[in-house]
């Protein structure tokens, strides 16, 4: 008796992008990741939690798999091959090891065999490797991305005493977020100066509207107001806050205002209290809160 | 018989003769008494009489005093005693006389009088009672002699019982002191007559005192003798016992007792005093200790709550006396949180201390600035401009807001009323009331701004066109009460050029107002009209607070006066605020100015909106000034005033295609020939300044008065506010393009100041103090001015003359002073050995501001330590790829396995172990104690100003104690208070942690004088010195933070530890007296400071920096280049965000 499968299932290399995410651009950071794409030269994202950084890396997945520039005259598929661009997405973490991110040998019944890990693979299949959050990882890891950021574009595998010249697609785009209160984890020099860095900060009031309307699918004039809410709250940031309010979080208030939960109480459970344990900070942002929405 | 005569004949004349040999007036004294009493006196009682004399004069050798005193009494006692009793009061003189011929002079001398209310059965216990007195020594004869002398007064209100009570009370306080005992009775001598019949009580009460403490009997007699007469008699006497009763079970302080009592009784209405008694007996039964702070508390208690309610609080507080006395004094004390909890949930009053920070905090989100919040009361103390103590404003940086709410019967609705306030008042801030710019085009209107003339202008042109013609030199004038303006007419005149330049305006706001001539007219129709606007935003962006906006907005109507009492100009501007308010129905209006109303109806809606701008504001001001400026101020009859219809039965005819209410080109006609159109004064050539208001008025018409203010919008002051926020954005650096502004001078504003209409209402009054105050607030302003703008100093003393370059390296050779060399940035090179430290370990003080700081801030304490307590797991590592260890680390063992199948030798670290030394942190705290952490913490945006120390020695000493004697009276809190209680909260949850932590201070005085102070070591274990010592950190002078950086850096240096902070904290940048060459050293200690920390940060140690310096951003750039710091917006989050700054950094 054959059980349905409910859920899909695919390699990480074989995970394209297929409909358009929706991005909204807030300056050109569109044409110049494509225009690093053509160079190959590492992205790095830098923003607050929120603000789009993965959203974008899919767009650009999406966009250079589409070759949408492509099809103008005269220009080649954007990746080369004129296939589709993959995606591999690793969060990073504190424990994360290079060898989680290269590969490592298994134990089977015969022996050992070698499973490559998430960067190899995307080395191999020539797609975008998006290491998101990378200063959690432990400091190893760094180093082992430092060959494939530079002309070398290679991996070595220690391991298996081999080295693996990236496929021609490939392009490492990092993500990490400016957190200055901590000393001890900021993205190393001989790191950061191997990208070129793209800046993500909260999008302007109208078009933060825009995108919460779009993704949450609520009216206007909430979308507006979520946003003026989110606009608000961030003047906050280093003053009680440690990070302005995310438009990911104003979306979800968005979204439960569009099941029927009412406006001031979704504004709370997926804003107030998801920003910060201080009561008076809470009680702050709640006043805010019931001065937008009645 | 003759023989017995003779006898007695002999008895007298030996007598007599025996009495010659005393001197002379002691026989004067005998023969005048004599002569009365033979005739009143047995022969044989005059005899004994003699002979008790003569007794008398024998018994010392100046005793003849009292023999004296004794004759010269007789005559008058004789006359109030039988014969008998006659005898023995003469018998107990004599009696007295051995002990102290002194007393019995004062016996004698005051018994007449006595006598006059003494029994005569009490003549020896009265004698013995003062008698008691007298101990052999010159004080207590003195003592007991002025109890004789008293004795006739005090009798007079005090029976003899109670007499006796007081004289026992003297004697047990004469034991102990007998000025104290002079000092009781002379006030007793005053007290008693006032308080008759509780008078046994009090003694009683006095007596107790003296014997449990006797010190506190001077009090009692003289503080609370006031409170016990204002008191009244009806409790007076329970009062006392109450004290009786309390000092009896150790209370010490009865005078306190009975003047708070006495105070508080008399400030509860009548028919709650028992109840209030009542109330204080139930705390003393349970817990006698914290009665008196009862009594001393209630008071500010009934201002927040009733008195019924009063009765709960105290009930609760009751049962916590059960617990401890220590918890009950606390709570009676409205210390303890408990207790303001239970005051707070029974009181509906909302306090602004209290939703201080969540306002600001909710000013800070709405507008993206550091709003501060502060009581109305303090704007108007400031005295620059501001006058009302009770209604809320703002200045473009700061909103003023009543201090208490109590409008309402629920917290939430008097909480709501601060939240309209502040949501109208940042609105101003917000949307941009302030940032009126003279040119910038309007949305709604046709700009008509910069085609009209400026009055200034107009006036000057005309004056100096008057002076030509007439060639007469106008006087220069300062009309303080009109609106006239003595703008440079003496310039105009003199200078024969007649060009008349354009007049400069410290603000956009002066430039504009400059365009009226009624100008406060002009005010008050920007102000509706700009409130209007404000309230439209309001509505439209916030819509969440318009439920209680409403509210407030209807309770202001109902307190508007009457339009019919209003003369008809007034009643014009009254509708528009009645319009502005929401007002829709029974709109009342002078019949003959309905086309006029609705177009000011039309103004108000047009401006309500979000389309709308400061500018359209003005515009439409414009307006509505020269439609009002038409209507002549008249009073009118009742009947006079007729409904205007609603709006939407106006006739919108004609409306859809006029889109604006007036036509421009009147308008600029009007104003161009600055005279009503209505042909009064029409092409009149003014003659003099004041006339020109009497021309303007003809018949009947009322002088302009300003409306009643609305309350919840308060007062608007746009000039000033303008002035004031645009130096605030100065200094912030926000105003990039409008380029440097010349610094404001004493002139300017003066001129200012008497133009601008807000000022106006207070100069009517007198002109010479109209001038006084006018030139007191001017010198207030400028001093406001130069705080928020540091450049703009050109009323502070030069700078330092002191230069210490010429001077050599130092050596160390006491003991713990050390040297270290200073960084000279232009020279780029090291002075070696430059400056000298010297470390001391902190005094000790006393341990209760460490356990205070704690108890008080107990909810943080508790949540610092959770957040540190979830740091401990981390440090509780599990370390991986050991070569042994507590057990096989299975991936390693795993791929050890995998590395010997494929042939590679396998690792051999194959062990984990639970590593508990994970964490090795030393961090060494530096405080900096400079004179300027003195400052009171609401004080604290203002710029440190100590660069102006004086350089001569002594004059700095001079300006160090008159620093430090403010703090000695201060009642506020201080940088360095906040300092403290940071690391107090800081030190107790680093416990937990187990870092290794030092805490220093520094301060100094020149480059030989670096103060450094221990108040822990970094090797030191935490012991009860530590809080002691943390009790005496205080400001002290001048902060060189580069040795004390180096100090500290070498101290962390020697501390084993694998992460190494520094954590600086202070209140602004590095200054001291002789830092380098005149000019550069602000420069020079930055980079000086800089160098340190590079060199620390070469040590291996993290240096971080947290400073409270608003001004802070911008050398903290240079500074800190490449360190991480943080500038605290407010000082008070500092106690809450340094252990989290603690938990970031070292984590």
């Amino acid at each position: 008796m054959a059980t349905e499968q409910k859920y899909g299932e695919r390699n990480i290399e074989d995970y394209y992008v297929t409909d358009e995410p929706f991005y909204v651009p807030t300056s050109d950071e569109i044409e110049i990741f494509e225009s690093a794409y053509r160079q190959r030269v590492p992205v790095l994202l830098k923003g607050p939690t929120g603000t789009g950084k993965t959203r974008f890396v899919e767009h650009m997945a999406w966009r250079l798999s589409e070759g949408l520039t492509a099809r103008s005259p005269g220009a080649k598929a954007m990746n080369g091959a004129g296939e589709k661009l993959p995606l591999i997405t690793v969060a990073c973490h504190e424990d994360l090891t290079a060898s989680d991110l290269i590969g490592r040998y298994l134990l089977d019944a015969d022996g050992t065999r070698w499973i490559d890990g998430p960067l190899t693979r995307a080395v191999k299949a020539g797609g975008i490797c998006y290491l998101d959050e990378i200063v959690e990882a432990r400091k190893d890891t760094t180093v082992i991305i430092h060959p494939l950021t530079d002309h070398r574009r290679s991996l070595t595998i220690d391991k298996l005493g081999s080295t693996i010249d990236a496929a021609e697609g490939f392009l490492l785009v990092v993500s990490y977020n400016p957190g200055y209160q901590n000393a001890l984890k900021d993205l190393k020099h001989s790191t950061r100066q191997r990208f070129v860095a793209l800046e993500f900060d909260f999008p302007e009031e109208e078009r933060e509207a825009q995108i919460i309307a779009h993704e949450s699918g609520c009216d206007s004039d909430t979308a507006e107001r979520l946003a003026r809410l989110g606009l608000k709250i961030r003047n906050l940031r280093e003053h009680g806050l440690e990070e302005g309010a995310s438009t990911r979080m104003l979306i979800y208030a968005g979204r439960l205002i569009k099941e029927g939960v009412s406006q001031r109480r979704a504004c709370q459970v997926s804003v107030t209290w998801g920003i910060t344990d201080d009561p008076q900070v809470q009680r702050s942002i709640d006043e805010v809160v019931t001065s937008i929405f009645a | 018989m003759t023989s017995s005569d003779d006898s007695t004949q002999n008895d007298i004349e030996t007598t007599r003769k025996e009495l010659k040999q005393f001197p002379a007036p002691v026989l004067e004294r005998y023969e005048v008494a004599l002569e009365k009493l033979e005739g009143r006196l047995a022969e044989e009682t005059c005899q004994q009489w003699a002979l008790e004399g003569l007794e008398i004069a024998r018994k010392t050798v100046r005793s003849w005093e009292a023999a004296a005193a004794f004759f010269d009494a007789s005559v008058a006692v004789q006359r109030q005693l039988p014969s008998g009793q006659f005898l023995k009061w003469a018998k107990t003189g004599t009696s007295l006389c051995e002990d102290s011929p002194s007393l019995a002079v004062a016996y004698f001398t005051s018994s007449p009088k006595a006598m006059l209310r003494l029994r005569p059965r009490y003549i020896d216990d009265w004698a013995n009672v003062c008698r008691a007195l007298y101990r052999g020594t010159w004080k207590s004869s003195a003592l007991a002699c002025r109890l004789f002398e008293a004795t006739p007064d005090l009798l007079e209100t005090l029976s003899f019982e109670e007499f006796c009570h007081f004289g026992e009370f003297l004697e047990i306080l004469s034991r102990r002191s007998y000025d104290q005992a002079g000092d009781a009775l002379n006030a007793g001598i005053d007290l008693f007559p006032k308080i008759t019949g509780d008078v046994d009580r009090f003694v009683n009460l006095a007596q107790i005192v003296a014997e449990k403490s006797w010190r506190d009997t001077a009090v009692l007699f003289d503080s609370a003798t006031a409170a016990l007469v204002e008191l009244g008699a009806t409790y007076r006497a329970p009062l006392i016992s109450l004290a009786r009763q309390l000092v009896i079970t150790g209370v010490s302080d009865a005078a306190a007792i009975l003047r708070d009592g006495a105070n508080t009784v008399n400030r509860v209405p009548a028919d709650n005093r028992d109840r209030l008694l009542e109330m204080t007996d139930g705390i003393a039964a349970v817990s006698a200790p914290s009665a008196p702070a009862f009594l001393k508390i209630v008071p500010d208690i009934l201002e927040r709550v009733t008195f019924d309610q009063m009765g709960q609080w105290q009930a609760e507080g009751v049962r916590t006396a059960r617990e401890s006395d220590e918890a009950a004094i606390r709570y009676f004390k409205l210390e303890s949180p408990a207790s303001q909890k239970m005051l707070d949930s029974l009181s509906s009053s909302i306090e602004l201390s209290r939703v201080r920070d969540v306002i600001q905090m909710y000013c800070l989100a709405l507008t993206g600035r550091t709003i501060d919040i502060q009581a109305a009361q303090q704007l108007a103390e400031k005295n620059i401009g501001w006058f009302q103590g009770e209604l809320p404003t703002t200045e473009g940086t700061t909103i003023y807001m009543p201090s208490v709410i109590n409008r309402y019967t629920t917290k939430e609705e008097n909480f709501g009323f601060f939240k309209v306030i502040s949501t109208h008042q940042i609105g101003h801030i917000e949307f941009g009331s302030f940032a009126f710019d003279f040119n910038t085009s309007s949305n709604l209107f046709d700009d008509l701004r910069s085609r009209l003339p400026g009055a200034t202008e107009l006036k000057a042109a005309k004056a100096a066109d008057e002076a030509a013609r007439k060639k007469v030199s106008v006087k220069p004038q300062v009309v303080v009460s009109g609106h006239e303006i003595p703008f440079d007419t003496q310039q105009a005149a003199s200078g024969q050029d007649t060009e008349v330049q354009a007049p400069e305006f410290l603000t956009d706001m002066s430039r504009f107002f400059d365009l009226f001539q009624e100008r406060r007219l002009a005010l008050d129709v920007f102000t509706v009209l700009e409130s209007s606007r404000i309230d439209g935003y309001v509505e439209e962006l916030y819509p969440g607070v318009m439920r209680m906006y409403d509210m407030v907005r209807v309770a202001a109507l109902e307190s508007r006066p009457d339009v019919t009492d209003l003369p008809a100009q007034e009643a014009l501007v009254e509708f528009m605020i009645r319009v502005s308010l929401g007002q829709v129905d029974d709109m009342l209006v002078p019949t003959v100015h309905k086309t006029a109303a609705r177009k000011l109806r039309k103004l108000i809606r047009q401006i309500s909106s979000v389309e709308a701008r400061v500018e359209d504001a003005a515009e439409a001001a414009i307006r509505a000034y020269s439609i009002l400026i038409d209507v002549k101020n008249e009073d009118l009859e009742d009947e006079d005033y007729e409904q205007l219809e609603p709006e939407e039965e106006e006739d919108n005819a004609d409306e859809g295609e006029e889109d604006d209410v007036v036509d421009p080109e009147e308008v600029i006609q009007q104003f161009m020939g600055m005279s009503s159109p209505e042909g009064e004064g029409e092409g009149e050539p003014e003659k003099g300044d004041e006339s020109g208001d009497q021309e303007f008025e003809g018949e009947g018409e009322e002088d302009y008065s300003s409306p009643q203010e609305v309350d919840y919008r308060g007062e608007f002051k746009p000039e000033l506010s303008q002035l004031l926020s645009q130096m605030q954005m100065m200094e912030n650096g926000e105003m990039s393009e409008g380029g440097e502004m010349e610094p404001i001078t004493q002139e300017q504003l003066e001129e200012m100041m008497k133009n601008a209409p807000e000022m106006e209402m207070e100069q009517t009054e007198g002109e010479e103090g109209g001038d006084q105050q006018v030139s007191e607030m001017i010198e207030n302003l400028m001093k406001e001015l130069q705080k928020r703008d540091p450049e703009n100093q050109q009323f502070q003393p030069g700078p330092s003359q002191h230069v210490d370059e010429d001077g050599g390296p130092l050596t160390a050779t006491d003991p713990d002073t050390f040297t270290y060399p200073e960084w000279d940035f232009r020279a780029n090179e090291y002075k070696a050995n430059w400056c000298m430290v010297h470390e001391k370990i902190m005094a000790d003080g006393e341990p209760d501001f460490f356990r205070e700081t704690l108890a008080e801030n107990s909810g943080l304490v508790a949540q610092i330590k959770r957040q540190f307590e979830l740091v401990i797991p981390e440090m509780y590592h599990k370390q991986k790829r050991l070569e042994d260890g507590e057990e096989y680390d299975l991936d390693s063992v795993l791929e050890a396995l995998i590395d010997l199948r494929i042939g590679v030798s396998p690792e051999e670290k194959l062990y984990w172990r639970r590593n508990k030394n994970e964490r090795s942190v030393a961090v060494a705290f530096l405080l900096d104690l400079s004179a300027s952490t003195a400052e009171a913490i609401d004080e604290a945006k203002k710029p440190s100003d100590d660069w102006g120390a004086p350089d001569d020695p002594v004059e700095y000493m001079v300006w160090l104690r008159s620093r430090r004697s403010e703090g000695l009276r201060r009642t506020y809190k201080r940088i360095v208070d906040v300092e403290k209680e940071g690391i107090t909260l800081l030190v107790n949850s680093l416990e937990t942690l187990g870092d290794m932590y030092g805490i220093y201070g520094f301060s100094g005085y020149g480059r030989e004088n670096v103060e450094f102070y221990t108040i822990k070591d970094i090797d030191e274990k935490f012991s009860d010195m530590v809080p002691r010592r943390i009790d005496r950190i205080a400001p002290l002078h001048a902060t060189r933070m580069g040795p004390a950086i180096r100090h500290t850096a070498a101290k962390l240096a020697e501390a084993e530890a694998r992460s190494k902070f520094l954590f600086l904290i202070s209140d602004g940048r590095p200054q001291d007296r002789g830092y380098s060459r005149e000019g550069v050293e602000k420069e020079y200690a930055v980079h000086d400071t800089r160098q340190s920390l590079i060199e620390a940060r070469d040590m291996g140690i993290t240096p971080f920096c947290l400073t409270v310096d608003k001004a802070g951003h911008d050398y903290m750039k240079t500074m800190m280049e490449d360190f991480s710091y943080e500038v605290l917006s407010d000082i008070s989050l500092l106690p809450k965000r340094l252990p989290q700054l603690y938990r970031n950094l070292t984590t």
